[in-house]
């Protein structure tokens, strides 16, 4: 019973170093203006639309976060064995990887503004002074609660995987989460607040993303002001309840059955989220009505 | 799909770029053996520069495959070469222990057979009829595997299966013990490698891609990449070798990062439309 207790212990915390990392994850791939979005942004300029938007183009966020929370446990990995103290050994490693993740974000930047040149977008030095700086802050605070989750895994869940597998695994998770949950509010709130709210991206407006602010011009600063709100928070969310979840149910249920106790309440909650989500999403077009036949063309073209 | 757009023309013809990446990365791979005749494994940085090379190449590799409208496929032409290439470069290990010396050139063999036949999948199976994909995923599977190898030999100081299986931990001071979960392998580290070196074979091209694109900004960004990632293996390498080796590695990591970033960043502003610093938007003065 002890070891249960304690064993529910140590998922809530993982649960909680989780939804810390999605919420950190989701804000700096905003503020860097990573992933899906980041098409439009690259577009603006083609489109004759000059920006002062950050263009952070490394790949698409879950492999990105793969190999930061991979580096990351690689690194403290290796540390511990050589018997540096596990804390210490995290840190470092955290901000080894992140070292490798602003030096991307950099040449992401320089590269393909540059290779723009024809459409006369010009290279922003002050831009990459001022946010490569702050998404390298969020991705350390994104990526130290994740690889702290991996080792806590194995540390006081005893799980048989190396910290570098769990790495890849759970990073690549990270990114995805934040991917599919939170770019929705940077890709079609926020670059596009100008157009009418629900009206989708038509071909003509295309690129035509958000670039002055209310006084001055938009920086990729005040993205991540705009998403924090929201976004950030509903990436944490969905992150911490994928790995609350799936502890929860190894600690509770793997002793029963010889192993597929488990593997059922898995089944079990894959079936009840999908219940719910056809339940919000039958709500929602109930209650903000069907789609009509315009939109639905825009939606399609 | 199948229309090619031609990224940036003229420069080093992908074949030459291909023949110094080969024999380049296979001639780093050798001379990390070395290390066998050294009291200690100073021959490892080698391994790196290895990966240096196969980057070169495989970036060019990668410009030649995307130029078929696979614009979003760039990241993932990174991740097969490496999914591929680990096959290879694990059976290459293993054949080492056979055949000692054999590793390097076996990695290209097995890449070869691996790289061809999934490439044939993707083109005849899948239906995706690139002229240039059985070609290209054959050439990113060896890069792959060579890319593997060379940072394995950084880390562990060679890449025979035995040196990489088994790690002598010390326990009770001056007894030791071999112990599988403290080895390269039980450490997962290739997992590490596998990410370290399938973004940065597909970051240089994705990162440069656009209509001013220049192949040595794209090159130079190629090898700043390997090096950075050498940084990574390098202190990671500090478990495995010794401690002067380790060093060894991460400063010829660090100055070829330093000197290829400040190289890259040069080469950017050449090609930038302008270069400004706390400058508000300049609004297009007319189309072109």
């Amino acid at each position: 019973m002890e070891s249960v207790l304690f064993g529910i212990g140590v998922t809530a915390l993982a649960g909680a170093l989780a939804t810390i990392a999605g919420a950190a994850e989701d804000t700096e791939s905003n503020i860097g203006s990573q992933g899906d979005p980041n098409s439009q942004v690259q577009l603006a300029p083609q489109m004759g639309y000059i920006h002062r938007i950050y263009n952070k183009a490394v790949s698409g966020e879950p492999p990105a976060y793969g190999l930061w929370v991979t580096i990351s446990a690689g690194v403290a990995w290796a540390f511990m064995v050589t018997g540096m103290n596990p804390v210490l050994a995290l840190v470092i490693a955290s901000a080894l990887a992140i070292f490798v993740q602003g030096v991307y974000a950099t040449t992401a930047y320089l590269g393909r503004t540059a290779s723009l040149a024809k459409f006369e977008q010009p290279v922003y030095i002050d831009v990459i002074k001022s946010v490569t700086t702050v998404t390298m802050a969020h991705a350390f605070v994104a990526v130290f609660p994740a690889v702290s989750m991996c080792y806590l895994i194995i540390a006081a869940l005893n799980h048989p995987f190396p910290l570098a597998l769990l790495g890849i695994v759970w990073g690549i998770a990270l990114g995805a989460a934040g991917s599919a949950t939170g770019n929705p509010f940077y890709g079609k709130e926020r670059q596009y607040q100008s157009q009418k709210f629900g009206a989708g991206v038509p071909i003509s407006a295309s690129g035509n993303i958000v670039r002055y602010a209310e006084a001055g011009q938009r920086s990729s600063l005040d993205n991540g002001w705009f998403t924090a709100k929201l976004a950030g928070p509903a990436s944490g969310i969905c992150f911490g309840l994928i790995v609350f979840f799936e502890l929860w149910r190894t600690v509770l249920f793997e002793s029963a059955a010889a192993g597929w106790g488990a593997i059922i309440a898995g089944v079990v909650l894959i079936l009840i989220f999908m219940i719910i989500d056809r339940y919000i999403e039958v709500w929602a077009r109930k209650n903000y009505g069907p789609y009509k036949s315009e939109s639905a063309e825009e939606v399609s073209a | 799909m199948t229309v090619q757009v031609t990224a940036s023309e003229g420069g080093i013809p992908h074949n030459t770029i291909m023949a110094v990446g080969l024999v380049g990365s296979l001639v780093c791979l050798y001379l990390t053996y070395a290390n066998q005749f050294l009291n200690a494994e100073y021959a490892a940085f080698f391994g790196g520069l290895a990966a240096v090379f196969a980057l070169l190449w495989g970036t060019d590799t990668i410009k030649h495959l995307c130029s078929y409208g696979i614009g979003t496929g760039v990241p993932s032409a990174g991740m097969i070469a490496f999914g591929t290439g680990v096959i290879a470069m694990l059976l290459a290990t293993k054949v080492e222990t056979v055949m000692p010396y054999s590793a390097p050139i076996a990695a290209v063999i097995f890449g070869a057979i691996v790289g061809a036949v999934s490439g044939w999948i993707a083109n005849s199976v899948l239906k995706m009829n690139i002229p240039v994909m059985v070609r290209s995923i054959t050439e990113m599977a060896i890069i792959g595997a060579i890319v593997l190898m060379g940072f394995t030999a950084v880390m562990a100081g060679g890449f025979s299966f035995d040196t990489l299986a088994v790690q002598e931990i010390a326990i009770l001071g001056p007894l030791t013990m071999p112990s599988y979960a403290g080895s390269l392998l039980g450490g997962c580290l290739l997992a590490v490698s596998f990410m370290l070196g399938s973004i940065a074979l597909q970051h240089p091209f994705n990162a440069c891609l656009g209509p001013g694109e220049q192949q040595d900004r794209t090159l130079m960004l190629a090898a700043e990449c390997g090096f950075l990632s050498m940084i990574v293996v390098a202190v990671i390498s500090f478990a495995f070798v010794a401690f002067a080796a380790a060093m060894l590695s991460l400063i010829i990591a660090v100055v070829g990062f330093v000197y290829t970033y400040i190289r890259f960043i040069e080469l950017s502003k050449r090609d930038a439309f302008a270069w400004l610093d706390a400058k508000p938007i300049l609004e297009p003065e007319g189309e072109d």
